[in-house]
């Protein structure tokens, strides 16, 4: 690893100020459990690294009936898949959270960290799609919101400029008869990154689908939404097993993997139905129960 | 065992509490003063001649002592690559600094100028005409070609009669057999027993498929370290992280010219071997060279990177494998080609080809087996090297042989088992020997009646597989002392590599032996300058061989005690007995006794001196090993992926010393098998390695498998220990063909190459 000078500020202007400052050669870090292993593998050389660690407020998991969740982020990934409230009503984002790494990386994992590496496979993004999240920034110069499908820009980068720091997400409420659910195709039971990530979210009203949300994760450059899927399904009443395949042919059809080491981009695209199926059959039965 | 005291016990292990509190001093634990840190400066292309190496700006950064390469090893012996690299990662310089960093920094700092070859990382494209030649552009001739050939010296030779037509014809036929002209052989095996033309002929069915199996790396936790630090007058002193001291001592004395007696290994605890920790070259050789020049001590240890990119792992190989049966299921002839990816150099297990006879009577038999360059870096050993690829294919093959029978696979398999007497075929025309008592049958058995195989279920998608493999159990020279102390307690000291409780084992065998407790003896391993010689650890050797040695060595010590005691008590040997610690004299009536502490403080006063046994042992004839496994799987027939429901393991150990530590082998082989067939996979392109750390090879946690359930049968093994076997290699054979066993089971398509990765079953499914 390369030698680095380190900062603890203590406020987000201060550190603002110095990301700001040292733009292009300053990293923020968070959990470290991207960064580092960047820094280790030298593909990340910073020579200024400054932790978020000292700020206080960054951390927490706040809920409101009326003005919905809050969720600091330096929050681990850890207390999101054991929030009593996540699991319930917003359960892909405990199911995201739950599928990072391990027990133990996930006591160190942040969710500003997830969502700020920009990785297209981060497993909270598709939850995050789906429970539409509105990013909370912060600078030297104030505050600013960024809804979570307008954030990514690529593999690896978002709209933040520089001196830019995430510092929550915020989700409405949801409703009781609302279900969501995040699956990953894996090898490895756990420590694997995603080869496919689909979350889906919907809310049912009388009977009827609606506000359905499809987020693909790791088959385009950055996670995006199925809105064709989600068409589909919010069209027709009730979601049969026909309906169902359209979806999921339709968010086939919308995503753009690649073949790499991994896997072919063929067998992405055919993940992507199987787990868009299954997502949105869950979200269904978890709305009406 | 109810007639031992302490063998045959589930007793903790002798290193189980410096293992857990982190007491336990690994390679990379070891620090001297004044050490600098070394760092290998790796071929950047995987196929290219070196044009030029450049060390000036390395040298000028500070912090740098020294930078070695080729020019440095006075003894011409080969430690880096001079005018040619063979694949991604291959060392050709190595830098010593005062800082790991600084070292990193400078081998980043070597410039090396390079024409980019051409690259073949296939082992069936390798052998074509049209690839690029790694070493030389010679050929050797296919099967077909070697059998022409030896008819043709044959009618050459014979001088009563003109063959010449029929020597035109064979000719004739050479040149037609042109794409048997194999590129790039490294090394070949040919065996053959029977005559496998008639046993075809004579078959019911015959049954031809090609096997595929990747290369794995053993993924022992503690990458490869050494510290060398060599003195002002030039002796040698090296902390390694090896399964075999002694010959990381002879692998550095022969490397470089060195005297052994000028050389001092000192082996630290091991990090997990599996194999994988013999080889001198990977980090033990350029550490020595780095202190050499320096005078100062150096630690040089690799990555985890870089254990991917130069370890030496596992090799992958191609198996074309064809089997003749009776319709009654009798096996009656097996045919096998195999071609195995040796890598840079030659060395992959080749020779393990010939198990496709597996623990079958199998009267024709005919096996021919290539190594073949590729530009990936050379293989060693991995638990029961080459036999876990070998069983797959011979074990895949016999399921579907049994499917397209209509015969149970376990029947058909305890149908054709080898039995004790059976001529042991091989040894070519010599005859050969009879077949040991060795528990085939009871072990399929076992594994059998622990799932209750007859009346087995399965729901949708799910499925069971079955599958059998031995090994030979090792062995080697070792010798060890036994000493006794003035409190009784017992020291026993030796220079083998604790491999997963060999050690244990050992305390165990001495402490029945000497009638005391367990917990009152321990262990020293010395260095090669101070421990008597022991053979490395590993292909299942330890157990047996230091077994035995053990066993003579504490009989040699009660032999003094019996001796002392005769002395001491003032009777005859004969009215002696050592029990529970103390020599007591047998028939008398007021009885007397005197401990073993009694014993030893009293001997430091005698003639003869202090209690010291004595043991070494060579070698005997071992009987085979083997394990049988059964698994019963899922399939996700949507998304590929393989769910272990439950996994039974049962293997022949001759006698369990310690059934805890069984156990755990058990467990660990089946594991590793188990990853083999689903995950693990060195995956190699143009551009050499392209998975070299865990996100992209993966191997299994906690989280993907039930508890392997072991079973443990115990048909005593004649020369062993008390009746003991190796243990450690055989679980891994038999799991990868169970796991493909199970999925043609659950969803009736058969995937002949591994890993069975979800996107291999999807592809296997649609062609269903
Ligand atoms: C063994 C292992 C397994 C893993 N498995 C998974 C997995 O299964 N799924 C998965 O999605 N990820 C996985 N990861 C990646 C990683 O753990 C997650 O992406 C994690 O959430 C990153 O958070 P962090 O707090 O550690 O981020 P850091 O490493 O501290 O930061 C990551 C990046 O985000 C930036 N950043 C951090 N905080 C902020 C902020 N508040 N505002 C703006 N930018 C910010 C940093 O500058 C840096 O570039 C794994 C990592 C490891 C080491």
């Amino acid at each position: 690893m390369r030698n680095f000078e380190f900062f603890e500020p203590t406020t987000v202007e201060e550190a603002s100020s110095l990301l700001a400052q040292y733009n292009g050669k300053a990293r923020l870090l968070a959990g470290g459990t991207d960064l580092i292993i960047g820094m280790k593998a030298r593909t990340e050389m910073p020579e200024y690294v400054i932790s978020l660690e000292n700020i206080p407020g960054l951390d927490g998991i706040t809920y409101d009936e009326g003005s919905g969740l809050r969720v600091g982020a330096m929050t681990k990934m850890r207390a999101l898949e054991t929030d009593a409230i996540i699991r319930d009503r917003y359960t892909a984002l405990a199911e995201g959270a739950a599928e990072v790494g391990s027990i133990q990386i996930r006591h160190l994992a942040t969710l500003g960290g997830n969502i700020g590496h920009a990785s297209p496979a981060a497993d909270a993004a598709a939850a995050l799609l789906v429970l539409d999240a509105q990013v909370q920034i912060g600078s030297a110069d104030g505050q600013r919101t960024v809804p979570i499908d307008a954030l990514f820009t690529g593999p690896g980068t978002t709209v933040l400029e520089p001196g830019e720091i995430i510092t929550a997400f915020e989700f409405p409420p949801r409703p009781a008869n609302s279900g969501s659910q995040y699956l990953k195709q894996k090898i490895r039971e756990v420590m694997d990154l995603a080869f496919v990530g689909v979350a889906s979210a919907v809310t049912l009203n009388d009977g009827a689908v609606e506000n359905t949300r499809i987020g693909l994760a790791a088959v385009a450059p950055t996670p995006i939404r199925a809105t064709e899927a989600e068409g589909i399904i919010n069209r027709y009443h009730p979601v049969t097993k026909e309906i169902l395949e359209q979806a999921a042919e339709a968010a086939s059809a919308q995503s753009r993997p690649i073949s790499d080491l991994r896997c072919s981009a063929e067998y992405r695209r055919q993940i992507v139905g199987v787990l868009t199926r299954r997502t949105v059959q869950t979200a269904i039965n978890r709305a009406q129960s | 065992m109810s007639e031992y005291s302490v063998l045959g016990k589930k007793l903790p292990r002798v290193d189980g509490l410096e293992k857990v509190t982190g007491a336990a001093q690994y390679g990379a634990d070891i620090h001297r003063a004044g050490m600098l840190y070394g760092k290998l400066v790796r071929s950047k292309h995987p196929h290219a001649k070196i044009l030029s190496i450049d060390t000036s700006e390395a040298e000028k950064l500070p912090g740098v002592r020294a930078i070695v390469t080729q020019n440095d090893v006075e003894s011409g012996r080969r430690v880096f690559a001079t005018d040619k690299v063979l694949y991604l990662g291959e060392p050709i310089a190595a830098v010593a600094a005062t800082d790991p960093d600084i070292a990193e920094e400078a081998a980043e700092l070597v410039r090396i100028d390079y024409e980019v070859l051409p690259v073949v990382q296939d082992v069936m494209q390798s052998i074509q005409p049209t690839a690029p030649r790694l070493h030389s552009d010679d050929t050797k001739d296919g099967p077909t070609r070697r059998t022409i050939k030896a008819q043709l010296k044959k009618l050459q030779d014979d001088e009563s009669q003109d063959h010449s037509a029929e020597i035109a014809e064979l000719n004739a036929q050479l040149g037609i057999l042109e794409d048997e002209l194999y590129y790039n052989i490294s090394a070949e095996t040919h065996s053959a027993i029977g005559d496998v033309e008639a046993g075809f002929a004579e078959s019911d069915l015959v049954v031809e498929d090609t096997y595929v199996i990747p290369r794995v790396h053993q993924t022992y936790m503690e990458p490869h370290v050494s510290v060398a630090d060599v003195d002002s007058i030039g002796k040698i002193t090296v902390w390694a992280s090896t399964q075999g001291p002694f010959a990381i001592r002879s692998g550095i004395a022969g490397t470089l010219g060195i005297p052994l007696n000028r050389i001092n290994v000192i082996p630290t605890t091991m990090g997990g071997g599996f194999g994988g920790r013999f080889g001198v070259a990977l980090t033990h050789v350029p550490a020595v060279l780095l202190s050499q020049k320096t005078g100062r001590p150096v630690k040089l240890q690799m990555t985890r990177e870089e254990e991917f990119l130069d370890g030496r792992p596992a090799p992958g190989c191609v198996i074309k494998l064809k089997t003749g049966v009776t319709a009654d299921g009798r096996i009656l002839v097996r045919q096998a080609l195999g071609f195995w990816d040796s890598g840079s150099v030659s060395g992959a297990s080749i020779g393990s080809t010939i198990r496709v006879r597996g623990v079958y009577k199998i009267p024709n038999l005919k096996v021919d087996a290539y190594g073949v360059y590729t530009n990936k870096s050379g293989t060693a050993a991995y638990r029961a090297p080459g036999t876990p690829q070998v069983a797959f294919a011979g074990e895949s093959q016999l399921d579907e042989i049994a499917r397209q029978l209509g015969i149970d696979p376990v029947e058909f398999r305890l149908k054709n088992l080898r039995e004790e007497g059976d001529l042991i075929p091989g040894g070519g025309q010599r005859g050969g020997s009879n077949e040991p008592k060795v528990g085939y049958k009871e072990t399929l058995q076992a594994v059998a009646d622990a799932v209750d195989w007859k009346n087995r279920t399965k729901g949708p998608n799910q499925g069971w597989g079955v599958a059998i493999g031995d090994w030979t159990n090792g062995c080697g020279p070792g010798g060890m002392y036994v000493s006794v102390h003035e409190d009784g307690s017992v020291r026993i000291f030796h220079g083998s590599m604790d491999i997963t409780g060999t050690d244990t084992a050992l305390a165990q065998i001495v402490a029945e032996i000497l009638t005391v407790p367990y917990e009152q003896v321990t262990i020293t391993r010395g260095d090669t300058d101070s421990a008597p010689y022991a053979t490395g650890s590993g292909g299942s050797v330890v157990t047996f061989t230091m077994g035995n040695t053990a066993k003579l060595a504490a009989e040699d010590t009660c032999q003094r005690i019996l001796e002392l005691a005769a002395e001491r008590l003032n009777t005859g040997l004969e009215n002696l007995e050592l029990k529970d610690g103390k020599v007591s004299v047998l028939a008398q009536d007021s009885p007397r006794s005197i401990s073993l502490g009694e014993l030893a403080a009293y001997s430091l006063s005698t003639t003869g001196g202090p209690i010291v046994g004595k043991g070494s042992f060579a070698r005997q004839p071992s009987t085979p090993a083997l394990a049988a496994q059964i698994a019963k799987i899922e399939v996700d027939p949507e998304a590929g992926r393989i769910k272990v429901l439950k996994m039974v393991s049962s293997q022949d150990v001759g006698f369990a010393i310690n059934p805890m530590a069984v156990e755990g082998q058990i467990e660990g082989g089946t594991v590793q098998g188990y990853a083999w067939a689903t995950m693990e996979e060195m995956q190699y392109d143009e551009n050499g390695n392209v998975n070299p750390g865990f996100v992209d090879y993966r191997v299994p946690t906690s989280a993907d498998l039930p508890t392997v359930e072991s079973v443990i049968v115990e048909v005593e093994a004649p020369n062993g220990p008390f009746g003991a076997k190796g243990v450690g290699e055989p679980p891994i054979i038999p799991t990868l063909a169970a796991m493909a066993n199970a999925v043609a089971d659950a969803v009736g398509v058969r995937v002949t190459e591994l890993p069975m990765k979800p996107e291999r079953v999807l592809d296997a499914l649609s062609r269903k």
